[in-house]
């Protein structure tokens, strides 16, 4: 066939959209001659592929219902055709390769294996596929012919190869999973006992097996491994369709563990006989596995797919391809769908028409409680409620309103909580319906706030009137046993919020009137919306099922749909959705468009990245981004970690990157190259912080990726490896980031800083800012008022210093602050040296001063009747010194008015101006005001004058805040 | 008191040092009228001196009489109020303010407060001057965003209120303020004028002054009048008598950084590079402004480095403290500056001795 040829068919494929499926059905020439077709438009651009995937949906229906219509027909084509046959299965190949160029990278590898099998075959097949093969082979330009040669070991190989690439071998599944255990085991968030590293951890290659080599088999880990966390074991282990469990018991096979620790294990494996089997072991059991096993298994395999294909040449091949779609897209499974819908499974061919029906949530949704997962004696709690509700109830109800529902035993409704997709609504459904309930349900979708009390007499209205209505209304219950009783669901009532006000209070209230059950469903029993509504419920806390169960369910669910799961791969499915039945079936669901037969990697691949989800520690994510498979994470996924908190992440990076022994710093004696990486990084982290600033003050927020690029990402790359320590008795963990903690204690040094350059500005004696203070009066500041102290005889000491503190009035905390300030880490304390004798005289001389004191900030006056003087707001006048002289006038003060002088006379402030007056009597003669801003928004104002000032005081206690106002009046003597 | 307050010039006639700029304002404000003034020049020459001299010259006494006051401002911002502290000191004719203290919300300072103070008109203004006047200090930290707010309300309301803008550099006050006000360059006193200065103190405070010691002090001081009066003072406190040859000792924080500059000559390591890391941090928390730590270091490092490598680390120096201006957090580019560091000086001793 020709490349017109193709293009042809290329159009004609596209014109006819859903025409396709006669050609198969038809005859099996035509079908390869149109699968050809796709191949140059899945090579050149994706598109095409992708909308064949959607156009498979739609034409999936009638596809199956025309093979409905032919089955005998085909079947009788099958086996005899089977010559004809291998043509489409590898054109399937093919197809799925092309595909997967642009789909999944990974799956690159398996098709190359695959490939030159479909060579071989297609030797034997017919002519003209296999020229297009060499076509767009061609076209292609893969590395396929690389390595051809042994077919079943590639098969194998290729196969493990899939869905190790992605799922990773040892390297990326391990990454996040054994990347979390270290993360835990390190962090020391979760101390897992006394575990230690594994001694060589990292350094062994993990062999990879045929998949269910280990099937049947049941292990137990114990103790330290040589060079596999444990949580990396138990993963290979199942994906080699292993079982794990937690301790030994008869069933166990082998007891995985290097070092005989004595352990209870250990002893109990001995006593039971069981077989000890180091790490070693394990690889040479799970390589051995390729060599012998393949074979064997594809063998094993064909056979199971014999009933459709006899041929065991060609089962491999589809097994490879089915392994394709696992791997890889959507879009490789329709065609290969497609083909091999002729091919291969008659059994699941029928089942599209099913799945399109209706989801598998709704279709395997339990039908009588039984069916429900788990809680069967919550379920009969229910149940009995429900049954016994009438009685309790309605009887009294009969007799007189409301007279006894005081039995606290029974309560009018209640209360089902648990995580979603439990089984709550489901269950609360089926056992109504059971019990020949009619059920009405509202839930989030529908308003619930409070029901007008007008309209509760009954004229309907609102949702919430209605369930008033419906609730108190006794006919609809009471109408004899003729009509269906009715029980009342309220779904998802912890979701009553915002929109829905007063609902749950109304809720409480309908209950207490209600004539009919109430079952309210919610997710966290404790929210605090619920407080009030817990009191009237009966409570039922759903559990989540345990993986056994789910997996049992599942189980049931994929025989049903025709899948072939094993029951590891259905367990890994429960234990990744956490419980969740209804995002199971529906993974499973989703799962089975792609694929026929599911395995654990399967399963593991596809929940990473809902996995993910799930919260992680910044901790962990930081190990991860550093650690030996950090090189293998894909960049989505870097930013992901690093993402799971932009904040935290980077301040845990910066603090330990230094620690970081680079891995691809080899060689490096001299610890040159680590160094030029450290600089490196230092500048990324650098830069991060400058795209920090872009975000956060001007709102670029589309930088985001780039500051978790620079802060992160970059760091983490260039210097991940090994941790070492750099101080001695520092655990090799990471610290938690520094920069918070400093900057807070920064934050609270400046702001006492900034208190003493207040109190030095209101000295009026200096007028420096504030850094200015710091970095060149501060050693003088300091020397002042501790030489002093060291030096000279105690009184005279104090005498000066006190002094000294009060021209420039500086308080004690000032001066605590002068000392704090000036320590340095392996400088001797500023304080050494002084006698506590003159400490402490030195505290009681300031305190007595203060009596006398000059006052010269507002928040050094302690009021009477406040305990704490207004730190807040500090206003201080001062006369500059010289002022102070001739300053005896009696000047009633005229003050200029300001701004704000209408809060004048406030009575708190003149009360207290007056008895602080009398205080201040022996005031020295300077003149000073001193005036509190209290708290609040009126500026009360006490002004002190001092004897020689006139009794202008009295007036002047209930001037305002204009101190400045206030200072001209008196003193504009010069 | 301290020296360096207590000589503190209270007049422009007083002035010792800059007595030509200082008789310049003299004149300048005697003609009813004075511009916005823009005074800049590096720490220590006495702006703030001469402003306050200046003011005292305008209102006379009354200029004296301030308080201090730390008031919370709310800002209506769009959507929400925002909060804003800030410590003023004003007499009845004056306002001075540190705008840059609102960090990176002084544009609202300005938009808003600022402006409203320059509103309003001052109230009694018989036999005073006509307008009040706003001293802003350390306007070259004030945001891009701030300055461009600033200079509609230079003009808009200069009938009633003169700007006295201190800074720095006027190198980081956009073209746009510097064209709408006087600009007073404030020199660095010289090195004879900083001799003159402490002997006449020296002379007040009746003190023994061995010959060369000012010359000394004045040397150290970096031609910083503040500098040399408080290291003056400094040395008083710890040793009187002078004897000619005492040694003048440096600010805490300076030996600090001397400390970290050896630090890192002697080791180039990770281990090294974190203990420098704490070292920094230390430093950070005692308040010294980062920029001023760089400054420092570099030229601790400068002193022992070999002169081929000056050039190069001087260049990084530049580099990071532009980032650091860009950035928030300090700490980090300083790390990268001696990440960077150890990595050149590595190399070029690996390179030297093998």
């Amino acid at each position: 066939m020709s490349q017109a040829d193709i293009r042809k068919w290329f159009m004609k494929s596209h014109d006819k959209g859903n025409g396709k499926k006669p050609a198969p059905t038809t005859s099996q020439t035509p079908s390869t001659a149109k699968e050809e077709p796709k191949e140059p438009v899945h090579g050149g651009q994706e598109n095409p592929g992708r909308r064949k995937t959607s156009k498979y949906f739609t034409t999936d229906k009638p596809k199956a219902e025309k093979e409905t219509e032919v089955p005998a027909k085909r079947k009788t084509h099958k086996e005899p055709d089977e010559s004809v046959k291998p043509s489409p299965a590898k054109k399937v190949h093919k197809v799925v390769d092309d595909d997967d160029d642009f789909v999944l990278p990974h799956s690159k590898k398996n098709s190359v294996d695959a490939t030159p099998s479909k060579k071989l075959k297609s030797a034997s097949g017919v002519g003209v596929p296999q020229k297009l093969t060499a076509i767009d082979e061609g076209g292609d330009n893969d590395v396929k012919d690389a390595e051809s040669p042994h077919k079943p070991g590639g098969k194998g190989r290729g196969g493990r190869g899939t869905s190790a690439g992605p799922a990773g071998g040892r390297g990326t599944s391990a990454g996040p999973a054994g990347g979390r255990g270290r993360g835990a085991g390190r962090g020391g968030f979760m101390n897992f006992g006394d575990r230690k590293d594994p001694p060589h951890k990292g350094e062994k290659e993990v062999p990879e097996g045929a998949p269910d080599c280990l099937a049947g088999l049941t292990f137990v880990i114990s103790g330290t491994l040589d060079s596999l966390e444990r949580e990396e074991a138990e993963e290979l282990i199942k994906r080699h369709g292993g079982r794990i469990t937690g301790s030994v018991s008869k069933k166990t096979n082998y007891l995985l563990c290097d070092e005989d620790i004595e352990g209870r294990k250990s002893s109990k494996a001995k006593e039971l006989g069981t077989a000890f089997l180091t790490e070693d072991g394990l690889f040479d059991m799970i390589r051995a596995s390729i060599r012998a096993k393949v074979p064997v298994q594809e063998a094993k395999k064909s056979v199971d797919d014999a009933a459709a294909a006899p041929l065991p040449k060609k089962s491999p091949n589809k097994v490879a391809s089915k392994k394709d779609c696992a791997g890889s897209s959507l879009a490789s499974s329709v065609s290969h769908k497609q083909l091999e819908s002729d091919a291969s499974h008659a059994r699941r061919k029928k089942q599209p028409t099913e799945h399109s029906a209706s989801t598998w949530t709704e279709k395997y949704r339990p039908k009588v409680p039984n069916d429900i997962i788990g809680n069967q004696s919550l379920v009969k709690q229910l149940h009995d409620w429900l049954v016994h509700w009438h009685e309790q109830f309605l009887d009294t109800g009969n007799k007189k309103k409301g007279k006894n529902p005081t039995n606290s035993s029974a309560k009018k409704a209640v209360l089902l909580s648990g995580t979603p997709g439990i089984g709550k609504t489901t269950s609360a459904k089926l056992v109504s319906q059971m019990l020949g309930f009619q059920t009405i349900e509202v839930n989030a979708s529908d308003s619930r706030g409070k029901a007008d009390s007008k309209i509760e007499k009954g004229i309907g209205g609102s949702n919430a009137n209605s369930i008033k209505e419906l609730v108190s209304n006794k006919a609809l219950s009471m109408d004899g046993l003729k009509h269906p009783k009715t029980v009342l669901i309220m779904d998802e009532v912890d979701g009553m919020s915002a929109g829905d006000r007063g609902g749950v209070a109304d809720l409480i209230a309908s209950i207490k009137i209600s004539k009919i059950p109430v079952i309210c469903i919610c997710n966290d029993r404790y929210s605090q919306k619920l407080k009030s509504l817990v009191n009237y419920c009966l409570l039922l806390s759903f559990r989540k099922p345990t993986k056994q169960q789910m997996a049992k369910r599942l189980m049931q669910i994929a025989n049903a749909e025709g899948l072939k799961v094993n029951e590891i791969a259905l367990e890994e499915l429960a234990e990744k959705v956490n419980g969740d039945m209804r995002m199971a079936v529906n993974q499973l669901q989703y799962m089975s468009l792609s694929m026929s037969v599911i395995k654990y990697d399967d399963v593991r691949q596809r929940l990473l990245s809902s996995a993910k989800d799930e919260d992680i520690s910044p901790f962990t994510a930081v190990d991860k981004l550093f650690g030996f498979n950090a090189g293998k994470l894909r960049m989505d996924e870097r930013v992901d970690l690093s993402m799971s908190d932009p904040d935290l992440v980077p301040l845990l990076i910066q603090e330990n990157y230094i620690n970081y022994r680079p891995s691809s710093a080899v060689k490096d004696d001299s610890g040159i190259k680590r160094m030029n990486l450290i600089a490196h990084a230092a500048e990324s982290i650098g830069n991060g912080d400058i795209f920090n600033v872009q975000i956060r003050k001007y709102r670029q927020w589309q930088l985001s990726q780039s500051a978790c690029l620079s802060s992160s990402i970059f760091p983490a790359a260039l210097l991940r490896g090994q941790r070492e320590t750099l101080e001695q008795g520092e655990r090799n963990f990471n610290r938690f980031g520094g920069w918070l903690g400093k900057n807070s204690t920064l934050g609270k040094n400046s702001r006492l800083l900034e208190d003493l350059h207040v109190h030095l500005l209101a000295s009026r004696e200096s007028s420096s800012g504030r850094e200015t203070l710091r970095v060149e009066y501060l050693s003088l500041l300091l020397k002042r008022l501790t030489v002093p102290l060291r030096e000279l005889p105690k009184d005279e000491a104090v005498h000066k210093v006190v002094d000294f503190m009060n021209t420039y009035s500086i308080s004690q905390d000032d001066f605590d602050t002068i000392v704090e300030l000036s320590k340095f880490q392996g400088h001797p304390n500023p304080l050494d040296g002084i006698q506590p004798a003159v400490k402490a005289a030195l505290t009681k001389a300031y305190k007595e001063g203060s009596k006398t004191r000059m006052v010269r900030a507002a928040d050094f006056v302690t009021l009477p009747g406040m305990k704490k003087a207004p730190k807040k707001r500090i206003a201080a006048i001062l006369e500059p010194s010289v002022d102070v002289i001739g300053e005896n006038n009696d000047d009633t003060l005229v003050e200029s008015e300001e701004e704000n002088s209408s809060d004048t006379e406030d009575l708190e402030g003149s009360a207290a101006g007056e008895k602080l007056q009398q205080e201040l009597q022996s005031l020295n003669t300077k003149g000073v005001h001193v005036q509190f801003d209290l708290k609040g928004a009126t500026n009360s104002s006490a002004k002190k004058t001092p004897t020689g000032r006139g009794r202008g005081g009295s007036s002047a206690a209930a001037e305002k805040k204009g101190g400045r106002g206030s200072g001209p009046g008196g003193k504009r003597k010069r | 008191m301290l020296w360096v307050d207590k000589y503190r010039p209270k007049t422009l006639d007083q002035a010792m040092v800059h007595q030509d700029i200082a008789q310049n304002l003299k004149k300048l404000v005697a003609e009813q009228d004075c511009p916005h003034l823009l005074f800049y020049g590096p720490s220590g020459s006495g702006k703030k001196t001469l402003i306050i001299a200046l003011l005292r010259q305008i209102f006379g006494p009354s200029a004296d009489k301030v308080k201090v006051e730390n008031r919370t401002w709310k800002v209506d911002a769009g959507s929400r109020t925002i909060d804003i502290e800030l410590t003023t000191l004003s007499s009845t004719n004056h306002i001075e303010l540190n705008p840059s203290d609102a960090g990176f919300q002084d544009r609202y300072i300005v938009q808003e407060i600022i402006k409203e103070m320059a509103k309003n008109r001052p109230i009694d203004t018989k036999g005073k001057k006509g307008y009040k006047i706003l001293v802003l200090n350390e306007v070259d930290k004030l945001s891009r965003e701030a300055q461009h707010s600033l200079r509609r309300t230079m003009e808009k309301y200069s009938a009633y209120c003169r700007l006295i803008l201190c800074c720095n550099s006027s190198s980081k006050v956009t073209e746009a303020i510097r064209s709408r006000c006087l600009n007073v360059r404030i020199n660095a006193p010289t090195e004879e004028q900083i001799v003159k200065v402490l002997e006449f103190i020296g002379k007040k405070e009746g003190l023994q002054l061995p010959s060369g010691f000012p010359a000394r002090i004045a040397e150290k001081s970096n031609r910083s009048l503040r500098r040399a009066i408080l290291s003056f003072e400094t040395c008083h406190v710890q040793q009187y008598p002078f004897t000619s040859n005492q040694a003048i000792p440096p600010m805490d924080w300076e030996e600090y950084v001397s400390e970290i500059a050896s630090d890192i000559m002697k080791e180039q390591s990770p281990k090294r590079l974190y203990q420098v890391r704490q070292k920094l941090y230390e430093l950070l928390l005692n308040c010294i402004p980062p920029e001023i730590i760089l400054k420092r270091l570099l030229f601790e490092l400068l002193k022992k480095l070999d002169a081929e490598l000056k050039h190069e680390v001087c260049h990084w120096a530049a580099y990071y403290e532009h980032r650091m201006r860009l950035g928030q957090k300090a700490i980090f580019h300083l790390e990268a500056f001696v990440a960077k560091f150890m990595s050149i000086y590595k190399a070029f001793l690996i390179a030297a001795f093998g």
